[in-house]
């Protein structure tokens, strides 16, 4: 050990003290030099005699010099050093080449980078918290078999949060981001808020940069000093300009009076990946910000997530045994006997505890894009062995044309292995280069792709910082890139046999098959992944067209939608339908407005729908699974259908005259109708509510009218039977909800020319409300916005694979036809017509887009079975696509080729011949 | 007989022995230390500067020599090397090594049928 390291120092010292050094062995061989005549004159020798056998005895001093040199190992260090010059001049020299090179490189490496610190930030990188390998999230497993975010009920998560000296430290989170309004009046100011525990900050080990987190007091439901807002650092610079005493001022949420007690810190984001939060309240504080005294209890419908941080050195299997012993005890403790929603305690008993590693946070992006981006970064590092091949291609161009400078280095006496070596570090050098554009291109490129992944409901905030792994990835990959097209060439150029080559001063007649053909099999191998990749393009678009096509059942044309929040309004029983119907019917009486309806769900959207479950009177319970009784229920206002353009099929839709006194009745689509009353006629029969709170008589109504399917979520599902029912006769064993959508159909032109109209019309109605207003439009784009997406980037790098293929085609027929212009001269003279010459010339890189098409096609039917998952409305193996491909490249191929062709059609035999 | 002729060929460990060896009994410079090699052998090894020089570089480099300039009997300055005590013990170690191997060797090489 301790010899390497003086070893090491001393290399070290040389290269440093280079001239010291040099000083010091030259003044040593002139004192051997010396010696040397010393002796001999001691024997007798004259001077002139002494010296010349001195010198003889020495040798070449420099010979010398040298061997002692070659002893240490920065001999090796400087040879490299001296490579890397003379790279540096070479590829200068080379402008046209070094520059193709370098761009290809930048593309491909910053393409492939982007795409990672995205696959990074969403799915590797673990949150800024403290020790996050400690925390587990718990779920259960009916959600981690139906692959859901697990929601606990406030109560249950008080059980958990009591039980602490048993189960360890826990912190909680409201499931749902909301949407708190932080305007005063009228239209809403929207931010991302998050209920969190009282522990919340302290648990996670996020300390605040600014003021403090909250105590457990602030986390009491319903009291008032609950009234308290950890806002983030994003929200402070952009709202209040990063003004040093935000702390303990007050701002409205939700029309609530709340004091900002601290600022988070710029690295924290929030729990959830891919989502980040502007204001953090005391869960406590939930109620009086919603406006819902049934918030957190037993009774309502409210959601956290629930973290675990594990004791140093304890497993998560053994905390989880310890939790499913208690879990009969929470449970009970939490929840009433019997909830209306039918779930009583036996199902959530039944359904255990399951802890989740949580070091990388709970993401619904991720959930939503891992496939997407992993398939994205693999179609990337085609395209990057795809440059690999172009760049080898060229390399091996050149090493033909430096024949002659390789040759007189090997007949200077250099050894091979510094033919190769020398070679192999411009390589490098190039990959190096190459990277360090393309990490220029990549940080643009993440930055560009993130915000193309937001949607109008979701801001999607991913830290997509260069952090060890991504500079590792990079690093590999340029590494890897500099093997694969920089040692072959490298290699094939030092077999220089320097005699021929030295006196061969023309392309001689006969082409050297071996190099010719691993350039052939490059090229088969780039129109084999082009290909590949174009094929896969084409099958992202198509989906992407075929979701177009699916009929959305409603005119989306000039409709705009205003989600209301109603929370401040008042809410005595039935008051707030009447509220609605009110908004409905005046907002349809203003100028411009042809149709307005108020329901609780939108088309198209992602928001939580009503569900339950019908069968039809008159008819035996069926031997149908309880699956089979679920239905979608919308309460509507009556201008509501012709709001969205919905015919009626059948009988008639729901009028003014269905009041609250009125028989109780309902409107279905066709899927309903189909489903439930196969063949037979819909209108007039009678359907019961099976999942009414048990001891409730279960309501029945009569269908008086069909409409058409409507899409209401997901886009790539079948229509899901539904049935409409007016808003003023809503009998859900709950309040009416106080989030409502509003949907106006404008006379003509944009609706959006109407918000002003609008807002002033609700304000006048009550001052108390609060809007958001959002085209319909934005609501179908986002339902296609991922399939536009990898449709939108699988093209990208298609386009830039048939690039790369082009340009490898064109530059080996090019080189074809100048190697070979003699033999084609010669036939020209001899007689050969325009066509023989094209197909003398062309044949070699014909055969090798043929082979190229073979193969991709090939690998393109047994790969692109793993894209199903991703694709809609076709086959992996779909037509269409796989007939377009292969007839996009060869036409691209032809035209790489027709400049050569021409070419090679203008050679001027006599000039040819006179070449040779 | 050119000194080239008369140059066996040395591996570069033994001739490192030989200049530890050489050392051993008093610092030397470079031409002393080939001129001493060659009286020695009697002749049978004569080491040219372009094996002697890498050679002093090595072992400088591993710490068993050390190298001061000094005026010679003549008043002129050479580079004159000295053992150092790791260099003592190699020295020590290796020849322990090399009279091993060479018994060994020279065992084989007297064995004649019927010895073990």
């Amino acid at each position: 050990m301790r010899r390497v390291a003086r070893r090491v120092l001393a290399g070290l010292r040389t290269l440093l003290r280079r001239d010291h050094v040099e000083h010091d062995l030259d003044a040593e061989l002139r004192a051997y030099l010396d010696a040397a005549i010393e002796r001999h004159m001691h024997a007798g020798s004259s001077r002139e005699a002494a010296m010349r056998a001195a010198r003889i005895e020495i040798g070449s001093a420099t010979a010398v010099k040298q061997q002692v040199h070659e002893a240490g190992w920065e001999a090796r260090v400087e040879d490299v050093w001296q490579d890397a010059r003379y790279a540096i001049r070479t590829l200068r020299n080379a402008p046209g080449f070094t520059l193709v090179a370098l761009l290809t490189l930048a593309l491909a490496i910053g393409a492939n980078t982007a795409i990672f610190s995205i696959v990074n930030g969403l799915m590797l990188r673990a949150l800024p918290v403290a020790a996050p390998e400690q925390l587990v999230l718990v779920s259960s497993e009916r959600a981690i078999a139906g692959d859901y975010a697990a929601g606990w009920t406030v109560p249950v998560w008080e059980q958990i949060a009591k039980r602490s000296s048993s189960l360890g430290r826990a912190a909680a989170w409201s499931v749902f981001s909301e949407r708190l309004d932080l305007a005063s009046e009228g239209e809403a100011d929207p931010v991302d808020g998050l209920f969190v525990s009282g522990n919340f900050f302290q648990e996670l080990g996020v300390m605040p940069v600014l003021g403090r987190a909250f105590t457990a007091d602030e986390d009491r439901l319903g009291r008032a000093e609950s009234r308290v807002a950890v806002i983030s650092y994003g929200l402070w610079q952009r709202r209040f300009g990063g003004d040093g005493d935000v702390v303990g001022r007050s701002i409205l949420v939700h029309r609530v009076p709340v004091t900002i007690v601290g600022v988070a810190p710029p690295a924290f984001l929030g729990p959830e990946v891919g989502r980040a939060f502007d204001i953090a309240l005391p869960i406590g504080s939930a109620p009086l910000i919603l406006n819902d005294d049934q918030w957190g209890t037993p009774a309502g419908r409210s959601y956290v997530a629930v973290v675990l941080r594990l004791a140093p050195g304890q497993s998560a299997a053994s905390a989880m045994s310890v939790m499913r012993s208690q879990q009969r005890q929470i449970i009970e403790a939490a929840m009433p006997p019997k909830s209306i929603w039918g779930e009583n305690q036996d199902s959530q008993l039944k359904d255990a505890f399951v802890l989740v590693p949580a070091a990388a946070g709970t993401s619904e992006l991720r959930r939503q894009y891992s496939r997407a981006v992993v398939t994205v970064l693999v179609i990337a590092s085609l395209v990057l062995l795809i440059a690999c091949a172009n760049i080898a291609n060229l390399l091996m161009a050149r090493g033909a044309v430096r024949r002659r400078e390789l040759s007189l280095r090997l007949a200077l006496g250099a050894p091979r292995y510094r033919l190769i070596q020398q070679l192999f570090v411009e390589s490098v050098l190039l990959a190096a280069a190459g990277a360090i554009l393309g990490l220029l291109v990549a940080v643009w490129a993440s930055d560009l792709l993130v915000a193309q992944m937001s949607t109008w409901f979701d801001r999607v905030t991913l830290d997509i910082s260069l952090d060890w792994r991504v500079v590792s990835f990079t690093v590999l990959m340029t590494m890897a890139t500099a093997l694969l097209f920089g040692l072959s060439p490298a290699f094939g150029a030092s077999r220089v046999t320097p005699v021929t080559d030295l006196k061969d001063m023309a392309p001689s007649l006969h082409g050297r098959s071996r190099r010719i053909s691993a350039r052939g099999g490059l090229v088969a191998t780039q129109v084999a992944l082009s290909l590949l990749l174009v094929v896969t393009a084409g099958l992202f678009i198509r989906t992407f067209d075929r979701l177009v096509a699916v009929p959305l059942g409603f005119d989306s044309e000039r409709v705009l939608v205003v989600e209301i929040n109603a929370s401040r309004a008042p809410s005595a029983a039935g008051a707030r339908t009447a509220l609605y119907q009110q908004l409905a019917s005046s907002v349809a009486e203003l100028p411009g407005v042809e149709h307005a309806g108020v329901s609780i769900n939108t088309p198209a959207n992602h928001g939580v729908t009503l569900v339950t479950g019908y069968t039809v009177r008159g008819e035996t319970e069926r031997m149908r699974n309880e699956r089979d009784w679920d239905t979608i229920v919308n309460y509507v206002t009556p201008g509501w259908f012709r709001a969205y353009g919905l015919s009626v099929r059948a009988g008639r839709l729901i009028e003014a005259h269905d009041t609250r006194q009125a028989p109780l009745v309902a409107v279905a689509n066709e899927a309903f109708a189909r489903a439930f009353f196969s063949g037979r006629q819909a209108v007039g029969g009678t359907i019961v509510d099976v999942m009414g709170p048990p001891g409730r008589a279960r309501e029945s109504r009569t269908i008086v009218g069909v409409v058409g399917n409507v899409v209401e979520q997901s886009l790539r599902q079948d229509a899901f039977p539904s049935v409409y029912l007016p808003m003023s006769q809503w009998t859900m064993p709950f309040p009416e909800p106080d989030q409502v959508s509003l949907s106006i159909r404008a006379k003509s032109g944009s609706p959006i020319l109407l918000t002003r109209a609008v807002a002033a019309q609700l304000l006048t109605i009550d001052r108390r409300l609060s809007f958001t207003f959002r085209p319909l439009q934005d609501q179908i784009d986002a339902a296609r916005h991922q399939e536009r997406l990898i449709a939108w980037l699988s093209t990208f790098f298609g386009v830039l694979a048939l690039l790369l293929a082009a340009v490898g085609l064109f530059g080996i027929a090019s080189s074809t036809v100048v190697r070979r212009q003699t033999e084609i001269g010669i036939r020209m003279a001899l007689g050969a017509q325009g066509r023989d010459v094209i197909t003398l010339a062309l044949r070699q890189t014909a055969l090798a887009t043929v082979a190229g098409l073979v193969i991709g096609l090939a690998a393109a039917v047994s790969l692109t079975r793993y894209l199903q998952a991703m694709l809609f409305g076709i086959t992996p193996l779909d037509p269409i696509t796989f007939i377009a491909a292969p007839a996009v490249l060869a036409l691209v191929a032809v035209v790489a080729c027709v400049m050569p062709a021409r070419r090679a059609t203008s050679i001027d035999p006599m000039a040819a011949l006179r070449c040779e | 007989m050119a000194p080239a002729d008369k140059t066996s060929a040395l591996v570069q460990g033994t001739l490192d022995m030989l200049i530890l060896k050489t050392l051993a009994l008093e610092p030397m410079h470079g031409y002393g230390i080939g001129m001493r090699l060659e009286q020695i052998s009697k002749g049978a090894f004569q080491v040219n500067a372009g094996s002697l020089f890498p050679a002093f570089r090595r072992l400088e480099r591993d710490g068993l020599i050390k190298a001061e300039w000094r005026d010679t009997e003549n008043n002129r300055r050479a580079k004159y090397y000295a053992l150092t005590a790791a260099g003592r013990r190699r020295l020590t170690e290796a020849t322990r090594e090399w009279e091993a191997q060479t018994a060994a060797i020279t065992r084989i090489m007297r064995a004649t049928l019927g010895e073990a």
